[in-house]
């Protein structure tokens, strides 16, 4: 922070502050300057830089803040300048910036207290500080700028402090004067990240009874990266099985894990620090909007497929989706990140998550072969062209799940989750080594061709079938993926022709 | 609406076909568009009218995709009315087998109903012809379909139901065909389903029995005249087993594990490789049922 006084005329006896914060857009935080001149003229307090109405009332929660805390608030002409001018300033987290560097320009706070320190906090009009949304993101952003502490609300400081950088956490306006003394706080510590990835919040496998296949698709869905589709009636298990996901899946590396929180962070969500470091899993409704669901509005946000980031995406019910918004999902998919671009600026979201959808077979859920289906032919194709269109052609793994019997329910519980995980880890390991730590879902055709060699009796099988199948070449290509996944869990170097008769029994088909 | 040129045969006409002259009210023009050739060159007595219920069952489904396919196979035109369902089917069939084939639509030849068949449409033309007896651009109306059945039952030395409620179009198309002394052929399904409760009305009133294209061309051109049976590789006992599972009804990977009392794993594996070897098949329920490929005997 600067204090100048402009040199020209000394009799006019106007100071100027300028304090360091930040706003965030999308999961990115971008550097503002809050500037505060106090000069002569009728006490006023004018706030100028595109502040939206959030921000304009931050002048009154400082003035009340400054006055509650002990400080005093000058009766002279004040304006706050929020720059980069162009850019739209919205929510409160900018309050403790204006408050110090109105406190700096009028002298109540030394200039070195705020020499290279960022501040965001929200104020209460006691003088209290409250958390704002996006912490991490901020203390990379203030890392990365070279600041020498970050300031924020003491509940936001062990988050930041996962950045790297020096956090320090304040719970009131008047700890401000501790800055740049001896009696400055101790820099926050980060949040503890779990390795193992087994929050205890995490739902065991072996809560789901018989569904051999079912817990068979789980684990090669979990295995490979693959995108899962189950097709079947209400209460068949559907949705248990794909809230079971997370606990199958390899724990978040710490880079990710921080990665997770940022992105959680930045787009408000509560942080829940039990569960630092396990993978994140977002089961939208079906009435979500395309902006919801990939992100968007203006200014743009991210939706629920950027807070999937690194986890499971869970789209219960897909058929009732609305169209637009699974259409929206294609660029997600193809690339796991999002461009939203609007006239003012574009952000780009990372969403890189593994989608797992669950569909009834026609609308009553009964399907349309059960005498009890009474569903008209029309809405039952209606409902199925949701199943064919544009994300079908992403999906890998497709499965038809039935209502399991009476006496599988009774028997006795399946494996657990942590069996079933070491089989999954063994089968990245083999993964990471050849794709350089990424999983066979993310292959590209070349290196579909490269590391998906068939043997010699799964060739001349497949070339006896192909031409009946129709397998598009897309099609071919993630049959082979899911084939190299088997094999991989096999523990085996080539393909054979077992797994990919298995690989070819959980492909995806296009509905009659 | 398709671009294709529009074409007229008039009554009277050399390439008229004969067989429509047998109908009480001949129409007195037909309207198509695509090949010509596939009306004018149109031998009744190597014409096979396939024809059922829109919402039909996979094994349906199936069946009319065969009949077409092998029929066309062994050179008979197959006629059909561009449906959803069993009518799609048949062409489809008859389309893998190398066609030629007819369909015969309610509206204009050019006006596909329903619209979403634009694509199939657009693949009979190419080894066949869509025909009516309105001019093209001819809206779709409901009571256009009982006439345009008559067209389809006189073209066809035989007509054959695969799925049929009681009553549908598909009946009547049949009893057209028997007014016409025509032969009618039914496939039969599983006794209780709604939709096999006409073909089988229909065999038990002596409509022949079709269990596939063999039945067919037996039926028409005398026994053993031509043969289009096929068989497929030969089959490991394992495989065998699961394979006998799925004919006694077993249809997902578990429910084939339980029956032939294998790993659930080994099921879903052998399910894979029996529908590469193309034994069974799989519908969009994800229900595994045997195809009409026969094993060789062990």
């Amino acid at each position: 922070m600067r204090v100048t006084v402009p040199s020209p005329a000394p009799s006019v006896a106007s100071v100027l502050a300028s304090v360091q914060t930040f706003e965030i857009l999308g999961v990115e935080a971008h550097e503002v300057s809050v500037e505060v001149d106090v000069g002569r003229g009728l006490p006023c307090f004018s706030l100028v830089g595109l502040p939206d109405a959030a921000v304009r009332e931050s002048r009154e929660r400082v003035r009340a803040a400054l006055l509650n805390s002990g400080f005093d608030f000058p009766q002279e002409r004040i304006t706050a300048s929020l720059a980069p001018a162009d850019l739209r300033k919205a929510g409160p987290g900018l309050d403790l910036a204006i408050a110090a560097a109105l406190l700096a320009a009028s002298g109540q706070l030394s200039p070195e207290a705020l020499d290279g320190v960022a501040l965001s906090g929200e104020l209460a009009l006691d003088g209290g500080i409250r958390p704002v949304a996006g912490a991490l993101a901020m203390a990379e952003r203030a890392r990365r700028a070279g600041a020498r502490a970050l300031v924020v609300a003491n509940p936001n400081s062990a988050e930041a402090a996962l950045s790297g950088a020096t956090v320090i956490g304040v719970t009131r306006l008047e700890e401000l004067r501790a800055l740049g003394t001896d009696d400055e706080p101790a820099a926050a510590q980060p949040l503890h990240i779990s390795t193992n990835g087994a929050g205890p919040s995490l739902l065991d496998l072996a809560d789901l009874r018989g569904q051999p296949a079912l817990r068979r698709a789980l684990e090669v869905a979990a295995a490979g990266g693959h995108s899962l589709l189950m097709i079947g009636p209400p209460g068949a298990g559907k949705s248990m099985a794909a809230r079971r996901l997370p606990s199958l899946l390899p724990p978040l590396t710490p880079p990710e894990a921080i990665e997770v929180v940022r992105v959680a962070g930045a787009c408000g969500q509560p942080l829940r620090t039990a569960s630092v470091g396990v993978r994140p899993f977002r089961a939208p409704h079906h009435t979500i909007s395309a902006a919801g669901l990939v992100g968007g509005g203006n200014p743009p946000r991210a939706g629920e497929a950027t807070l999937a980031h690194r986890g499971v995406l869970f789209l219960d019910e897909l058929p009732e989706y609305r169209r637009d918004a699974i259409e929206a999902l294609r660029q997600p998919l193809e690339d796991g990140r999002v461009l939203i671009a609007r006239a003012r600026h574009a952000i780009e979201l990372p969403c890189n998550f593994q989608l797992v959808a669950a569909a009834n077979p026609c609308p009553c859920g009964h399907g349309e072969e059960s005498p009890s289906c009474r569903c008209p032919t029309l809405s039952i194709r209606r409902y199925q062209t949701k199943l064919t269109g544009a994300l079908a052609d992403r999906i890998d793994l497709s499965l038809h799940v039935k209502q399991p019997e009476a006496a599988a329910l009774r028997g006795p519980p399946g494996e657990r989750s942590a069996t079933v995980r070491e089989r999954v880890l063994e089968a990245r390991d083999r993964q990471h080594c050849r794709l350089g730590g990424r999983c066979n879902a993310e292959m590209s055709s070349r290196e579909t061709r490269e590391h998906c060699r068939l043997d010699a009796e799964a060739q001349a099988l497949l070339d006896s079938g192909q031409g009946q199948f129709g397998l598009s070449g897309r099609g071919y290509e993630r049959v082979l993926r899911v084939a190299r996944t088997l094999a991989d869990l096999a523990g085996r170097d080539r393909i054979e022709a077992d797994e990919l008769s298995a690989a070819v029994a959980m492909r995806r088909r296009a509905p009659v | 609406m398709s671009r294709a040129r529009a074409w007229t045969i008039e009554r009277g006409a050399v390439a008229y076909p004969a067989a429509l002259e047998e109908l009480p009210d001949p129409p007195p023009v037909i309207h198509g568009v695509g090949d010509r050739r596939a009306l004018a060159d149109l031998e009744h007595e190597a014409t096979v009218t396939i024809v059922g219920s829109r919402r039909a069952t996979a094994y349906g489904l199936r069946m009319a995709e065969e009949l077409g396919r092998d029929l066309a196979y062994a050179g008979v035109t197959v006629v059909s009315g561009l449906a959803y369902g069993i009518d799609a089917a048949a062409h489809r069939g008859a389309i893998a087998g190398g066609g030629p084939t007819v369909a015969v639509l309610g509206g204009g030849p050019d006006v596909v109903y329903p619209p979403s068949h634009r694509g199939l449409h657009r693949q009979v033309l190419a080894c066949g012809a869509a025909i009516s007896e309105h001019p093209p651009g001819t809206e779709t109306t409901k009571w256009s379909f009982p006439a345009r059945n008559r067209i389809m039952a006189a073209l066809a030395k035989m007509t054959i139901i695969v799925e049929a409620a009681e009553p549908s179009g598909s009946l009547i198309t049949a009893q057209r065909a028997t007014e016409l002394h025509r032969d009618v052929g039914a496939v039969p399904g599983q006794v209780g389903m709604r939709v096999a409760g006409g073909p089988h009305a229909l065999i038990r009133d002596g409509a022949a029995l079709i269990r596939g294209a063999q039945d067919v061309l037996d039926e028409m051109l005398g026994i053993g005249r031509v043969s289009v049976s096929h068989s497929g590789p030969r089959l490991e006992a394992a495989l065998l087993s699961v394979l006998e599972s799925v004919e006694r009804g077993a249809d997902t990977p578990d429910a084939v594990a339980t029956a032939a009392e294998i790993d659930p794993h080994e099921a879903a594996v052998a399910l894979g490789r029996l529908e590469l070897l193309g034994y069974v098949a799989v519908n969009g329920a994800g229900a595994y049922s045997r195809t009409s490929l026969s094993a060789p005997g062990v």
